[in-house]
C-alpha cells in the first residue's frame, strides 16, 4: 500500500461511493423509511424461500424460460456448458456477475473450448491482466492509466492511449466486436421477482443491456437469497441498491427482462435460462445467528465505509466476497481455511452496519463467528496464555509480578527495541509483525517515584 | 425437475419446516397491495399524471439534465421535429435510425427534415415471416443498428424522480436502438411523466396482473457511463456517449 497513484484511487472510490451514498441518502427524505421497508421485504422472502423460489420457478417456465436449480457451482457450471454446447457456441459475452466469479465460470468455459469475455469494463481490463475483481462495484480501481493502456494497446495491437477516454472508446470498439459474433451471453440478476419469473440488471455501462438484447441466447446466474416477492417491490429495492453502491439517484440503465423474446418484439434472445445457486447457502439459511447475511443486496457500502477493508484492500480477503460482508459469508459458502480468519479483520466499530441499507448487524456476526472459531481451534500454548494472564490480573502484587518478569523475559529477545523473532510456540505471532519492547519501568512505578508538585 | 426437488427441499430443510409443513406467506404490512386495490392505485396514478402534466414534465426536465440528458422543449410536433434535425446536424450524423411506435417518428414529415439535411434515415422494423430471408434482413439491420450514427425512439413514460426514459421493446422497437449508436434522441410527451419509480413498478405490476406484462422493460437514465479506469467518469463505454430527450407539450 505504499503506492501513491492506487491509495489516491481507492481514496477516490471509497470516499466518493460513501460520501455519495451519504448525501444520496440525505437527500431522500424518507431513507430510513426505505430502509426499513427494504429490510421487511428480505426478511419475509428468506422466511418464505421455499414458496418464492418455487413460483419463481413456475412463472420463468410459464414464460417460455428455463430455470435450473444447482446445489454447487460444479452443478451450475455443467448446466452453462450444456447450453453453450446445445447451441454449438463459440463465444460468451459476460456482463458483470460476482456469482459467476463464486462459481469459477470463466475457467469452466474455457476448459470447455469456449471464449469466454467479460464486458464491464473493470471487469475486462482485469480479464485481461488475468486477476480477479478488487471492489465489487469498482473492480479494477487498482490498476493505473499506464496499465490500462498497455492492456488495451497488446489486445488490438494498436497504439498506446493515454487519456481515459480514448482508452473507454478503444475498449468499446474491441467489445462491439465480440457482442456481435457471441451466440450467448451470460449475466448475474440484482433481483428476481417470484410473481412474474422476471429478473432485474442494474449497469451504469449498459454491458447489462447488451447481453439481454444482442446473443441469442441469455443465460442469468443468481444466488437464491435474490428472489423478491413482487414487482412492486422493487422501487424500493432498486433505490436503496443503488443509492448505497455508487450514490446516484439510480443507475444510467436498469433492465428487467421477463423470459425470452416474444413474437411481438422487434428483437431479444430466443433463449433464456435461469441458475439459482444454492453453494452452501442453506448453511447460512438454517442457523439463525447467520440468517440474515442472506438479505445482502451486494452493493459495497460496508466495505466502503470499513477502515480496515479501506486500509488492507479487496484481494486481502482471499475469495470472492471482500469487506465486512466477505468476513461473514465466506467461511459459510467455502471450506477454505482463509476463511476461518476473516471475522478477526475488522475492528467491530459498527460503520458498515450503520452503512447497510438493510441493516444487517454484521458486527453480531463476526462475533459469532469469532466465538466460534476460538472455540473449535486455539494451540494448547494459547490456551496456557490465557490461563496465566488470568491468574496475574486477579491481584495487585500478582499482576506487578507478572509485569516486571515479562519485561525481564521480552528483553531476551529484543534488538533495538522491537521483537522481531519471537520464540516458540509464539513465533507465528511475529511472522507477519514486529512485537515493541514495553518500557523498562511501569507507569505506576514512574507514578511513585515523581515529587509532588505544591504551592503553585 | 429432480433438482428443483432435492433443491427445495434442503431449502425446507434449512427453514425447519416438517413434512406436510406448506409455507402460507401472509402480505408484508404496509407493503403488498392486494390485487383489488391495485387497479384503484392504478387509476389514481393515471389521474395525477394527466392532472400534474405540467408540473411533472417541468420536473421531469430538471431531473434529466441533472441526470446528464440534453434536454430540448418543443411546444408541438412541428417544433420536435425541427429539434431533432438540429440534433442530428450538430452532431454531424449521416446515417439516423429510428423506431415507428411513436407517432411522430411514424410519419414521414420527420423523414423528410431528415433527407433534406442529406441524412440516410431507416426505419428499424423486423420483416414479417420466418426463413432465410427473414434471417437475412435481420443480419443487416443488425449490422446497421451497430453503424448508425443516431438512434430515435418514442418513450413510454418519464420518471420526474430520477430523470429516467422508460421503453418497453416490441414491434417497432428494437432493444438495440436506444443503446447501440453514439447517439440516441427520445422523445417524450407532456402527461406521459411518473412521479416516482413507485408508481412506474405499481403500473407494471397490474400490466402483470392483467396479463399484458411486455417482454421485457428498459429504464435509461442519462447516457452510458463508466468509472473504471481510476475513477474519472466517462461516456460510452457500450452505449451512447450522448443522451437527448426532446419534450413535447402537445401534438400537431
Amino acid at each position: 500500500m505504499a503506492d501513491p497513484r492506487l491509495n489516491s484511487a481507492l481514496e477516490y472510490v471509497f470516499e466518493g461511493f460513501h460520501k455519495g451514498r451519504i448525501s444520496a441518502a440525505a437527500a431522500t427524505t424518507d431513507w430510513e423509511a426505505q430502509r426499513t421497508l427494504g429490510r421487511a421485504i428480505k426478511e419475509h422472502t428468506i422466511a418464505h424461500l421455499d414458496y418464492y423460489l418455487g413460483q419463481l420457478a413456475d412463472n420463468v417456465t410459464g414464460n417460455g424460460g428455463n430455470i435450473f436449480f444447482a446445489r454447487d457451482a460444479e452443478e451450475a457450471n455443467q448446466y452453462v456448458l450444456g447450453v453453450a454446447k446445445r447451441g454449438n457456441v463459440r463465444t460468451v459475452i459476460k456482463s458483470k456477475s460476482m456469482v459467476s466469479e463464486e462459481m469459477g465460470l470463466n475457467h469452466a468455459l474455457e476448459a470447455a473450448g469456449v471464449e469466454a469475455v467479460e464486458t464491464d469494463l473493470g471487469e475486462y481490463i482485469i480479464q485481461l491482466a488475468g486477476e480477479t475483481p478488487y471492489h465489487i462495484i469498482a473492480p479494477a480501481i487498482h490498476k493505473s492509466k499506464e496499465e490500462v493502456s498497455g492492456l488495451l494497446a497488446a489486445k488490438s495491437g494498436g497504439e498506446r492511449m493515454s487519456r481515459a477516454e480514448d482508452l473507454t472508446m478503444q475498449a468499446r470498439a474491441q467489445l462491439r466486436e465480440v457482442f456481435k459474433r457471441a451466440g450467448m451471453s451470460v449475466t448475474g440478476a440484482n433481483f428476481a421477482v417470484a410473481e412474474s419469473g422476471s429478473i432485474v440488471l442494474v449497469t451504469n455501462e449498459g454491458n447489462g443491456r447488451m447481453a439481454t438484447s444482442a446473443p441469442r441466447i441469455h443465460v442469468a446466474v443468481m444466488g437464491m437469497e435474490k428472489v423478491a416477492p413482487s414487482i412492486a417491490d422493487m422501487s424500493i429495492l432498486l433505490r436503496i441498491l443503488i443509492r448505497s453502491a455508487t450514490g446516484q439517484r439510480i443507475s444510467s440503465y436498469v433492465t428487467m427482462v421477463n423470459g425470452p423474446r416474444r413474437s411481438d418484439e422487434e428483437d431479444g434472445p430466443e433463449e433464456f435460462h435461469l441458475v439459482v445457486l444454492d453453494n452452501n447457502r442453506s448453511r447460512l439459511l438454517a442457523d439463525p445467528a447467520m440468517r440474515e447475511a442472506l438479505y445482502c443486496i451486494r452493493c459495497g457500502a460496508c466495505m466502503n465505509a470499513c477502515p480496515v477493508y479501506r486500509k488492507v484492500g479487496g484481494h486481502s480477503y482471499g475469495w470472492v466476497y471482500p469487506g465486512p460482508i466477505g468476513a461473514v459469508v465466506t467461511p459459510a459458502l467455502t471450506d477454505l481455511d482463509a476463511g476461518k480468519d476473516l471475522p478477526f479483520a475488522s475492528t467491530l466499530c459498527g460503520a458498515c452496519r450503520e452503512a447497510c441499507p438493510v441493516k444487517i448487524d454484521l458486527p453480531r456476526m463476526l462475533l459469532e463467528l469469532r466465538a466460534k472459531a476460538v472455540e473449535s481451534s486455539g494451540t494448547k500454548a494459547e490456551a496456557a496464555v490465557w490461563r496465566s494472564w488470568r491468574a496475574g490480573m486477579t491481584g495487585r502484587s500478582k499482576f506487578d509480578l507478572a509485569a516486571r518478569s515479562a519485561r525481564w523475559a521480552l528483553r531476551l529477545f529484543a534488538r533495538g527495541g522491537w521483537i522481531k523473532r519471537a520464540p516458540p510456540p509464539l513465533r507465528g505471532w511475529t511472522a507477519s509483525r514486529d512485537f515493541p519492547l514495553p518500557a523498562g519501568r511501569s507507569l505506576r512505578a514512574r507514578f511513585k517515584r515523581r515529587k509532588p508538585e505544591r504551592g503553585k | 425437475m429432480t433438482d428443483r426437488k432435492a433443491f427445495l427441499a434442503s431449502v425446507r430443510q434449512a427453514l425447519g419446516r416438517r413434512p406436510g409443513d406448506v409455507a402460507t406467506p401472509q402480505p408484508i404490512a404496509g407493503l403488498s397491495v392486494p390485487d383489488d386495490e391495485l387497479e384503484r392505485m392504478a387509476r389514481q396514478v393515471r389521474e395525477v399524471m394527466a392532472e400534474r402534466a405540467g408540473g411533472l414534465l417541468d420536473e421531469m426536465a430538471e431531473a434529466a439534465s441533472r441526470a446528464g440528458w440534453v434536454v430540448h422543449r418543443a411546444v408541438n410536433d412541428s417544433e420536435a421535429v425541427e429539434v431533432i434535425r438540429d440534433i442530428c446536424v450538430d452532431s454531424g450524423a449521416r446515417s439516423v435510425l429510428k423506431s415507428v411506435e411513436e407517432p411522430l417518428l411514424a410519419s414521414e414529415r420527420l423523414d423528410d427534415a431528415l433527407a433534406a439535411a442529406g441524412m440516410d434515415v431507416r426505419a428499424m422494423v423486423r420483416p414479417e415471416g420466418t426463413g432465410a430471408e427473414v434471417e437475412k434482413a435481420m443480419g443487416e439491420l443488425r449490422s446497421r443498428v451497430f453503424e448508425a450514427d443516431v438512434g430515435i425512439t418514442g418513450a413510454d413514460y418519464g420518471i420526474a424522480e430520477t430523470g429516467t426514459v422508460v421503453l418497453h421493446p416490441r414491434m417497432g422497437l428494437s432493444r438495440l436502438i436506444s443503446l447501440a449508436p453514439p447517439l440516441h434522441v427520445a422523445v417524450l410527451r407532456k402527461g406521459d411523466v411518473l412521479p416516482s419509480l413507485d408508481e412506474l413498478f405499481l403500473l407494471e405490476r397490474e400490466s402483470h396482473v392483467q396479463g399484458r406484462l411486455a417482454g421485457s422493460m428498459n429504464l435509461i437514465t442519462g447516457p452510458s457511463r463508466t468509472g473504471d479506469i481510476e475513477g474519472a467518469i466517462v461516456t460510452g463505454i457500450h452505449g451512447p456517449t450522448e443522451v437527448h430527450l426532446a419534450l413535447v407539450d402537445r401534438s400537431g
